[in-house]
């Protein structure tokens, strides 16, 4: 199951204008995503893990990096996260 | 009639782009070498369309919409988004709109209903592959969007079947021409997920092997048990399927197979018998 409106932030964010809006200004763009303040905080503490249970695995990995975390980090923190999604939802 | 003239596989990982100049020299030249070869296999069988298998890397569609395949019938198609991406060097490149709605056509006539699209952006799965063979001038691009992104997936018989009734279209298709299919994606990858970055080059080789002796009920089997645990990236082999459907099983020819930690993916390239 995804979050809708966290998968559009990220979806929308593909938009270069939008990053560095994102980038220069996070509240402000995301007061405009209805997000459920569990999902705005995980986006507020760069919870990668809460995060990964929530949009597609590609939609994240591409969030990341807009925002401009590291890659190491991010593969740290990805690998850290808990067991590989169940076959029957995220895996291939 | 139409004459189908080629099938070829290319893996198509960012990272070929993005980390090109931090690749090994030993990884660049192996990449390098495949899609030399590769190419010089498509421009031998002088393609005059080429009908394009990939996935949509959320640049078309989203989950409000999300269709499992979609054909571009387009006269023409934008160059890819991705700002990583500004080196390939068309913004539009052309369609084949009479080949595009006889796939259509056939596909609804034998009770495949895909999604059709008149404006598609054509992301790094089209023209990393498109870009790395050096096709200039490129062939018309008929793109056949397999979602392998965002489960639930199509069924890898499924996929076989929509690649049989492709050939059925180009060889249906009522006017002179050489249509060639690349299926694009794979091998085992894992993007996003816990295990990222790992390459299950048992599940490639295994994989390969089963394509290359053509017997699609045991390669059905094998994926089906093992696709799950090869990374989502490896969803991206049913597009690998849908263009052994084309050449009708027949197996195919390795070009070459690399796993390539800094690409992140099992990369492999491949063309299919039609003799």
């Amino acid at each position: 199951m995804r979050d809708y409106w966290l998968s559009k932030l990220f979806f929308d964010l593909q938009s270069p204008p939008l990053a560095d809006e994102y980038r220069a200004d996070r509240n402000a763009v995301l007061a405009r995503y209805p997000l459920k303040p569990a999902v705005r905080a995980a986006v507020e503490a760069d919870d990668v893990a809460a995060l990964s249970r929530l949009v597609n695995p590609y939609l994240l990995r591409f969030y990341f990096l807009m925002a401009g975390m590291p890659e190491e980090d991010f593969l740290r923190r990805i690998r850290s996260s808990g067991a590989p999604a169940s076959r029957s939802t995220a895996r291939g | 009639m139409a004459e189908l003239v080629g099938v070829y596989a290319a893996s198509h990982g960012p990272m070929i782009v993005r980390n090109w100049n931090i690749l090994a020299p030993a990884e660049r030249e192996n990449l390098t070498a495949a899609f030399s070869e590769l190419g010089r296999r498509i421009k031998a069988a002088r393609p005059d369309a080429l009908i394009v298998i990939s996935p949509d890397h959320w640049v078309n569609f989203f989950i409000d919409n999300l269709p499992a395949i979609c054909v571009g019938v387009g006269e023409a198609h934008d160059g890819p988004p991705e700002p990583w991406f500004k080196e390939f060097p068309h913004r539009k490149m052309a369609g084949h709109p009479p080949l595009a709605e006889h796939v259509v056509r056939t596909a609804l006539e034998r009770d495949f209903e895909p999604s059709i699209s008149y404006q598609l952006a054509l992301d790094h799965g089209f023209c990393i592959p498109l870009w790395k063979t050096g096709l200039e001038p490129l062939p018309a691009i008929v793109p056949v969007i397999f979602n392998d992104l965002e489960p639930p997936f199509p069924s890898v018989k499924r996929c076989f079947a929509w690649g049989a009734m492709l050939a059925e279209a180009v060889a249906s298709y009522p006017g002179k021409l050489r249509v060639g299919v690349l299926a694009t994606g794979g091998l085992s990858h894992s993007i996003g997920e816990p295990d990222m970055g790992r390459i299950d080059e048992a599940f490639d080789r295994d994989c390969i092997r089963r394509f290359e002796n053509g017997d699609a009920p045991a390669l059905f089997d094998f994926l089906n048990e093992r696709l799950p645990g090869a990374g989502n990236g490896a969803s991206e082999v049913r597009n690998w399927v849908a263009a052994h459907g084309a050449a009708r099983g027949r197996g195919f020819e390795l070009i070459r197979y690399d796993p390539i930690p800094n690409v992140y993916v099992g990369c492999g390239f491949a063309s299919w018998k039609l003799g």
